[in-house]
């Protein structure tokens, strides 16, 4: 029996890959979607895929995806009934997701109240001490800057300087000597306040080596919360994630049961709704600390969907609207099967310090076949704008096993290609055929400890690469324009300068190509 | 027809000339080698080069892209930034250790710590740059005086621009 769509149209308050992915998700639903979008924006790739698109305006995140009261205002105008924050930006703002639902509309995320009591790293540790899941020693309110640093020195260094409200490491800092609390404090505020409005910060014993290892949850409006297993995250840089995969190589049915018991005992205490992830650093013992819920969909998602079989998406419009999760989830096996891997292509120059790199993505070639899958928010002749973050696609693999799925994803990166700037893929390849890596010796310093794998050695180029070089540009004069093949089938970018128009002179302004 | 380019390898220049002798068949000489290929443009942007020969490489799939002055090549699953000579000259203009404090890239300034006539400390932090939601701190290369200012908070800044200079300190002997 198919079921009837549970709302006519959507807004998706993000940009870029998750707002594509969003609009699939949608679109298979049978739901009409609605995409915002700032000035350099209006030609995004989740501009192109949605149904409908209203611009919000302005250029930085604070005064386009960001500003609540803009968004409202275009699902007033727009006739949306439900709205997807993704993640980021307003996602897990409790104050957004209140507003949402006094405006008559449907949040597909966690009811504001569940987010308030686990939304902030502090006030969500509060609430795992007494549900008695285990935390790290640490601060759980900031009380200035002369009380954090106190608390580190009671605590003992190392410590993790981090932001209350933060995800995805904005605002965190590793902090090893007393010197540097105040400067790691004053720097983390002034980043959590640029991504999250808000400047609290906390400190935390530092766990490591550790393993990253996270929890995705669902729950429904009827009380009942479900773990989909754990994702191993540990490969991270500055505390940003470089590479997911589900299920993670250490992780066993009993430990999988326990952490799993754990997040949702934690979700059901606070009547927590919707998706959201619980994150744990494991140690060596097998031994794992809660570090915080993110009350959203992550970007990680994912690996977890290929080795389930569910649809995350799908399941937050569809518990949000009301279902129950006893019968969309009736006869499911939900058993991890087989092995799914994720890399974050993003605009960065890992050879040159890591760099963020804005700037014309010339050509876009994304892998395909089969057990690959591409989260892309990026096409050829896409101006990457300097203002939001430098994620341009996820390349996603599935394989039977994790040793196939590696071999998998590199040839995958073999075949993508990102080019006008710099990006990591090289860098991605790099890391998943490494031997260590291969054999899943997986800790949050693995990068850190294999530099080489960031930057290796120069390696001239040989005579067949500047031959390639040569050919290229002798047989495609315009090199970047006439790719035209991407998974977008669209218009290219419009910059607000015309330039693009003069690079790409195959395009013209009356007729380009549909 | 034949096209003609030079670019930086190992610092050397290398003049790479590629010529079309019939068909698909190309003749690229690269410095004192001479190579021959098929190649043919592909739909999807790509070129596909098929080495010719008794001890041919296996064929391959490039692609190439302007960025910025250099050019970007991807072929066997590697990217390569090739420069041209005058771009490498104008890179190697400053000098390591020189008192040019540059934007590493382009972003908006968050913070400027210091005025001109200042006296700084090698590794000093100078400018505070943002872009794309993470924060660089850009340091002096040297210790001296700051000469100039080019930077004021909330300004953009464009890759490469010299945000500050500064007057290396000169060494006494003692």
């Amino acid at each position: 029996m198919v079921k009837p769509p549970p709302f006519r149209r959507v807004l998706i308050a993000n940009r870029g890959e998750i707002a594509v992915r969003i609009c699939r998700g949608l679109r298979e639903l049978g739901i009409e979607s609605i995409a915002v979008h700032s000035e350099v924006d209006r030609k995004c790739a989740h501009v192109l895929a949605a149904d409908h698109a209203f611009p919000l305006g302005g250029n930085t995140a604070a005064e386009s995806y960001l500003d609540v009261g803009k968004i409202l205002s275009a699902a007033k105008a727009m006739g949306a009934e439900a709205i997807h924050p993704g993640y980021g930006f307003l996602s897990e703002n409790a104050n957004f997701a209140r507003a949402v639902r006094e405006a008559g509309l449907v949040f597909l995320g966690p009811n504001p109240e569940a987010m308030e009591r686990l939304g902030g790293k502090s006030a969500a540790r509060e609430e795992a001490m007494k549900a008695g899941v285990p935390v790290i020693p640490g601060t759980e309110t900031d009380d200035g800057d002369a009380a954090l640093i106190a608390a580190a020195k009671r605590i003992g260094l190392p410590v993790m300087v981090k932001a209350s409200a933060g995800g995805g490491g904005r605002g965190m800092r590793l902090v090893y000597e007393e010197k540097d609390l105040g400067e790691a404090i004053a720097a983390g505020r002034r980043e959590a306040k640029a991504s999250f409005g808000d400047d609290r910060m906390i400190v935390e014993k530092a766990v490591f080596p550790a393993r990253h290892i996270e929890i995705q949850l669902i729950g429904d409006k009827h009380g009942d919360v479900v773990s989909l297993h754990e994702r191993e995250c540990s490969v991270q840089r500055r505390h940003q994630k470089v590479l997911e995969e589900a299920p993670s190589p250490v992780v066993g049915e009993s430990l999988r049961k326990r952490m799993g018991d754990a997040a949702v005992q934690l979700a059901k205490a606070v009547g927590y709704d919707n998706a959201g992830t619980a994150e744990f650093l494991v140690d060596d013992q097998g031994n794992f600390y809660f570090l915080e819920v993110n009350a959203r969909l992550q970007v990680e998602h994912p690996v977890t969907e290929l080795v389930t079989g569910v649809d995350l998406v799908h399941l937050q419009v569809r518990v949000a609207a009301g279902e129950r999760l006893a019968d969309l989830l009736k006869d499911r096996d939900l058993r991890p099967r087989g092995h799914a891997m994720e890399v974050r292509v993003c605009a960065e120059n890992p050879e040159g310090g890591f760099l963020p790199a804005a700037g014309l993505l010339r050509l876009v070639r994304e892998p395909e076949g089969p057990g690959i899958r591409v989260d892309s928010g990026v096409y050829s002749g896409w101006d990457v704008p300097v203002f939001y973050d430098s994620l341009l696609a996820k390349v996603i693999v599935y394989a039977p096993d994790r040793a196939t799925a590696c071999t998998r994803m590199s040839q995958a990166l073999r075949d993508a290609a990102y080019l006008g700037i710099p990006t990591n893929v090289d860098f991605l390849r790099r890391l998943v055929d490494d031997p260590d890596f291969r054999q899943g010796h997986l800790r949050t310093d693995f990068l850190n400890r294999k530099p080489g794998i960031a930057k290796p050695a120069d390696v001239p180029p040989d005579d067949l690469v500047l031959a390639a070089a040569v050919l290229t540009q002798a047989l495609l004069p315009r090199t970047g324009a006439a790719g035209g093949s991407n998974n977008h089938e669209s218009l290219p970018a419009m910059r607000t300068s015309t330039s693009v128009w003069r690079e790409l002179p195959q395009f013209s302004l009356l007729g380009g190509r549909q | 027809m034949s096209l003609r380019k030079t670019y930086l390898r190992d610092g050397e220049p290398v003049t790479v000339v590629a010529e079309r002798v019939g068909g698909d068949h190309w003749r690229v000489r690269v410095g004192d080698a001479v190579h021959e290929f098929r190649a043919g443009s592909l739909g999807n942007g790509g070129v596909r080069i098929v080495p010719v020969g008794e001890r041919a490489e296996p064929a391959c799939t490039a692609f190439g892209a302007q960025s910025g002055k250099d050019y970007m090549i991807r072929v066997g699953g590697r990217t390569f930034t090739l420069q041209e000579p005058q771009t490498g000259r104008a890179r190697g203009g400053a000098a390591v250790g020189d008192g040019a404090v540059r934007a590493p890239m382009t972003g908006t300034v968050l913070a400027v710590s210091c005025k001109a006539g200042d006296a700084v400390t090698a590794d000093q932090t100078l400018v505070v740059v943002t872009a794309m939601k993470m924060e660089h701190k850009l340091v002096a290369g040297v210790a001296g005086v700051v000469k100039r200012v080019d930077a004021t908070v909330g300004g953009t800044v464009e890759q490469g621009a010299v945000l500050v200079e500064v007057e290396p300190q000169k060494e006494t002997l003692s």
